[in-house]
C-alpha cells in the first residue's frame, strides 16, 4: 500500500512548470484530437470574472489555441457578472437555460452538472471565480496530464496555500475542511485517496466520457463525490494532480465551513452505503444546526442543506439527443 | 515653404487620416495589452527590486515577437524589432519600478471600462503598451522602416535618479534619431523639455556627547522643525517657475523618548538653473549655521541634480505630437518632466513623453486607470511611432 501510494504520487503529480511550453500542449492535443471547453461557474463575481476571463482567453485562446470553447456559466448573479464576462469576449449562458426540461436547482453542482451539456469539448477544465492571482497555469497545469497521459481522466489542483501570512504559517495541505472532516474520513475509508492533497479544490479538468458516467450533487459535495464515484470505478490510476503554486482567495467563516461539511457528509454517508462500505444508514437528517450568542442568551440558528443529486449526464433525454445530433 | 517641408506635411495628414480606425483595431486588440498589464503589473517591483518583473517582460517581449530581449547590467529589458530599413532607431521606453513597497497586495481587478489596482497607471499599462508594441505592429500591419528599440527601464523613480535609462543609453551606442517615453497617465500631457531639480536630504543627528542640560536641547524632531522652518524662509520666485516640496522626513519611534535623528527629504524645481543653484547653497548655509548653533550634526546630501534641458515647442517633434494629439481627440497640455525624458534629452535626442489614459487615485492601493480613453491614447503612441519614422518629426 505504502510503496503504491508512494508510486502514483511519484508518477501522477506535477508541477505547473513542467508544462510551461504551451505551444507543444497545443501540438499535442491537436495531434490527438482532443478538443478542450474552459467553464467557469459564476454566482456573484463581478470583482474578479473580469480579470479571469481576461487573462485565460487571451493567453489561451487568442495566443494559444489550447481551449476551444470559453464558458461563463451563472447561477443567477443579481451584480454585474454576466456584462462583464462577456465584455471580455466569453460565451455567457444561465444554468436555469440550459436543459430547462430537467428544471433548475440552486447550486454549484448543478451548475457544472449543466455545463456536460452546453459545452462540446472532450474535455472539461473548470476553474473557479474567485481566484483573485488568476494565470494560464490554471488551466493549462490541469489539462496538460490529460492530453499526455490517455490513463488519466481526472485531474485536481493542488496549491500552496497561505494560511496566516502576518505569523508566516504555512499548511502542506489543504483547508480547514479537507484537514479535518476529509481526510480523517478518507483515511477511514479510502486510504488511497489521502494522495490528493486537496480533494475539495475547485479547479479540475476532466474527461467528456467519465463526467457524463457520475451523479452530481448540487452543491457542497459535489468535488467529494466526484473522487469517490471515479476511484470506485476506475481506481486511483485515473487520477492525477498539479500543483499550481499559490491560489488567492476570499476566506470563508468557521460557520459557512459547518454548513460545507455537513453538506458533504450527507454526500459521504450516501456513498459508503452504495458502495458496500457501511451496511446500513439511518435516514439522514437535513437541517444544519448551531448556534448563536446574542447578550448572554444562545439561540439554536436551523439551516436546510439538502444534497440532491443529478442522476449522470448520460441518461438525460435530452443529453442524448444532443450526442446523437439530434 | 519648402517642397520637403509640405510633403512632411501630407505624410502627416495621411496618417491623421488613419486614426479613427486605429483607435477602433486597438479596442479590438485590447486583450494583449491589458493582459500584459495585468501579469506585468501584479509583481511587486519597488525600485531597486524590479528583477522579477523585469525577468518577465523579458518573456512578455519574446512571446509577442522580439527574438533576443535581454537584460543588461543595470537590470533594464531592451529588445530590437528591426526595421525594413534599419539604418536608425526610435526608442520606446517604459520604466518598470513602481513606489509600492514588496510587501503592499499587487492584485488588480478588471472592470468592462476600468482596471484597478497598485501602480496600474504608473506604469503597468505604459509597460504593457511598450511590451506590446511588437505584436500591435503585426496586427496592424505597420512596418516601420527604423528599428524599434523597447525598453523597460529599471531605477527610474525616487533615489534612483534615472539610474537605469542612463546606464542603457550611455552603453548602448546605436544611432537613435528620437524617444518616447510612455507613462500610464495622464492623458494629454506633453512633455518635451527636462525640468531643473535638485533633491536633497537633510540628516540631523545628536552627537554622542550631546549636552541635554544646555539652554535649548531638545530632541531631533524639535530641531528638524525648527530646520524647516528656517529653509521655509528662503524665497522662492515665480519667474522663472519655481517650486520647493518638502516630501518626507522621519524621526523617533514612540510617544515619551526623544530621537537622536532625523531626516528631511526636499525637492527644488526650476527653469532657472541658476535658481536651483542659488537656492542649494542657502539651504547648505542654514545646515551649517544651524548646526554650529546647536551642536548638532546636520548633513545635507544633493541625491540628485538637473538641469534644464529640452527641445523647443516649435519643434517638429513637438508640433506632430501636437496635431496628432488634437486628431485623436486629446487635449495637450505642456507639462516638463522630472522623469526619464531628461535621460533621452541629455543624451542629445529629441524626445517626449505620452500619458496613455485618464487615471484617478495615484500611487494609492486602489489606483484606476479607464480603458475608453486608452485606445485613442495608444493611438497617439503608434501614430507618433509611424510619423518618426517617416521623418516628419524632424
Ligand atoms: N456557493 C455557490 N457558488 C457557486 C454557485 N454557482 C456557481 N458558483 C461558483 O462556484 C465557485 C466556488 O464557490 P465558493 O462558494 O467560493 O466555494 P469555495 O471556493 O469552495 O469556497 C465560485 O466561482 C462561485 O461563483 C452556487 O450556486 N453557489
Ligand atoms: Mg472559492
Amino acid at each position: 500500500m505504502t510503496s503504491n501510494n508512494q508510486d502514483w504520487l511519484d508518477k501522477n503529480t506535477f508541477h505547473h512548470g513542467e508544462f510551461w511550453d504551451i505551444l507543444k500542449l497545443v501540438e499535442e492535443k491537436e495531434k490527438k484530437g482532443l478538443s478542450i471547453s474552459l467553464c467557469i461557474p459564476t454566482l456573484n463575481e463581478e470583482k474578479t470574472i473580469g480579470k479571469e476571463v481576461l487573462i485565460l482567453r487571451s493567453e489561451l485562446m487568442e495566443r494559444y489555441p489550447l481551449v476551444d470553447e470559453f464558458a461563463v456559466i451563472d447561477s443567477g448573479s443579481s451584480d454585474k457578472t454576466l456584462e462583464v464576462a462577456s465584455n471580455f469576449g466569453a460565451d455567457v449562458y444561465l444554468s436555469s437555460d440550459i436543459l430547462q426540461e430537467v428544471g433548475d436547482k440552486r447550486g454549484k453542482g448543478e451548475n457544472l452538472w449543466k455545463a456536460i451539456h452546453q459545452l462540446k469539448g472532450d474535455i472539461i477544465c473548470y476553474v473557479d471565480a474567485d481566484i483573485s492571482n488568476i494565470h494560464p497555469r490554471f488551466v493549462y497545469g490541469l489539462v496538460a496530464p490529460l492530453i499526455r497521459r490517455d490513463e488519466v481522466s481526472y485531474v485536481k489542483a493542488f496549491y500552496d496555500r497561505p494560511l496566516n501570512y502576518s505569523s508566516g504559517l504555512r499548511s502542506s495541505g489543504g483547508g480547514r475542511v479537507t484537514e479535518i472532516l476529509i481526510r480523517p474520513l478518507f483515511s477511514l475509508f479510502y486510504p488511497e485517496l489521502t494522495n490528493i492533497v486537496q480533494p475539495l479544490s475547485g479547479e479540475y479538468a476532466a474527461r467528456r466520457e467519465v463526467l457524463e458516467t457520475i451523479p452530481f450533487p448540487i452543491g457542497y459535495g459535489v468535488e467529494t463525490s466526484h473522487l469517490l464515484d471515479l476511484y470506485e470505478k476506475f481506481g486511483i490510476e485515473t487520477f492525477a494532480q498539479t500543483d499550481l503554486d499559490r491560489r488567492v482567495h476570499r476566506n470563508q467563516t468557521t460557520n459557512a465551513l459547518g454548513k460545507m461539511s455537513f453538506g458533504i457528509l450527507q454526500t459521504f454517508f450516501n456513498r459508503l452505503h452504495a458502495q458496500g462500505k457501511i451496511d446500513q444508514i439511518p435516514s439522514l437528517e437535513t437541517f444544519y444546526r448551531r448556534f448563536e450568542v446574542e447578550d448572554g442568551a444562545y439561540s439554536q440558528i436551523v439551516q436546510e442543506v439538502i444534497e440532491e443529486e443529478r442522476p449522470p449526464m448520460m441518461e438525460i433525454e435530452g443529453y442524448q439527443n444532443r450526442k446523437a445530433g439530434k | 515653404m519648402t517642397i520637403e517641408s509640405t510633403t512632411k506635411d501630407l505624410n502627416l495628414e495621411n496618417l491623421l487620416k488613419e486614426i479613427p480606425f486605429l483607435i477602433e483595431n486597438l479596442r479590438e486588440a485590447r486583450e494583449t495589452y491589458l493582459t500584459d498589464a495585468v501579469l506585468l503589473g501584479e509583481i511587486p517591483a519597488p525600485t531597486f527590486g524590479e528583477e522579477e518583473r523585469i525577468r518577465l517582460a523579458i518573456d512578455r517581449f519574446r512571446e509577442n515577437g522580439l527574438d533576443d530581449p535581454e537584460i543588461d547590467e543595470f537590470g533594464n529589458a531592451s529588445g530590437i524589432l528591426p526595421g525594413t530599413v534599419g539604418s536608425s532607431s526610435i526608442l520606446v521606453m517604459a520604466h518598470a519600478d513602481s513606489v509600492f513597497n514588496a510587501e503592499t497586495r499587487h492584485v488588480l481587478n478588471v472592470g468592462s471600462d476600468f482596471m484597478t489596482g497598485p501602480g496600474i497607471a504608473d506604469n503597468a499599462i505604459g509597460m504593457a503598451a511598450v511590451v506590446g508594441l511588437p505584436k500591435l505592429l503585426n496586427q496592424l500591419g505597420i512596418k516601420l522602416k527604423d528599428d524599434l528599440l523597447l525598453l523597460i527601464n529599471t531605477k527610474s523613480l525616487g533615489r534612483a535618479n534615472l539610474e537605469g535609462a542612463r546606464g542603457f543609453l550611455e552603453t548602448k551606442q546605436r544611432p537613435i534619431r528620437a524617444g518616447i517615453c510612455v507613462e500610464g497617465a495622464e492623458q494629454g500631457r506633453l512633455s518635451y523639455s527636462g525640468l531643473g531639480a535638485l533633491r536633497g536630504e537633510i540628516t540631523l543627528i545628536l552627537p554622542g556627547n550631546y549636552d541635554w542640560n544646555s539652554f535649548g536641547a531638545s530632541g531631533a524632531i524639535t530641531h528638524l522643525t525648527r530646520l524647516v522652518n528656517q529653509v521655509m524662509e528662503i524665497p522662492v520666485p515665480k519667474e522663472p517657475k519655481t517650486k520647493m516640496t518638502f516630501g518626507e522626513i522621519h524621526s523617533g519611534s514612540s510617544f515619551n523618548t526623544s530621537p537622536k535623528s532625523g531626516m528631511l527629504r526636499f525637492e527644488i524645481t526650476s527653469e532657472g538653473d541658476e535658481v536651483i543653484n542659488e537656492m542649494e547653497k542657502q539651504v547648505l548655509e542654514i545646515c551649517e549655521q544651524f548646526s554650529l548653533e546647536t551642536g548638532t550634526k546636520v548633513e545635507l546630501e544633493v541625491v540628485a541634480r538637473r538641469a534644464n534641458c529640452g527641445i523647443p515647442f516649435s519643434h517638429p517633434l513637438v508640433k506632430s505630437t501636437r496635431r496628432i494629439m488634437n486628431e485623436t481627440g486629446i487635449i495637450p497640455k505642456v507639462d516638463p518632466s522630472t522623469g526619464d525624458l531628461n535621460v533621452i534629452i541629455r543624451a542629445g535626442h529629441p524626445g517626449v513623453t505620452l500619458g496613455l489614459t485618464t487615471a484617478e487615485n495615484l500611487r494609492e492601493q486602489n489606483e484606476t486607470i479607464h480603458l475608453e480613453p486608452l485606445y485613442s491614447g495608444m493611438a497617439q503612441l503608434i501614430t507618433l511611432l509611424q510619423a518618426i519614422d517617416q521623418g516628419i518629426c524632424e
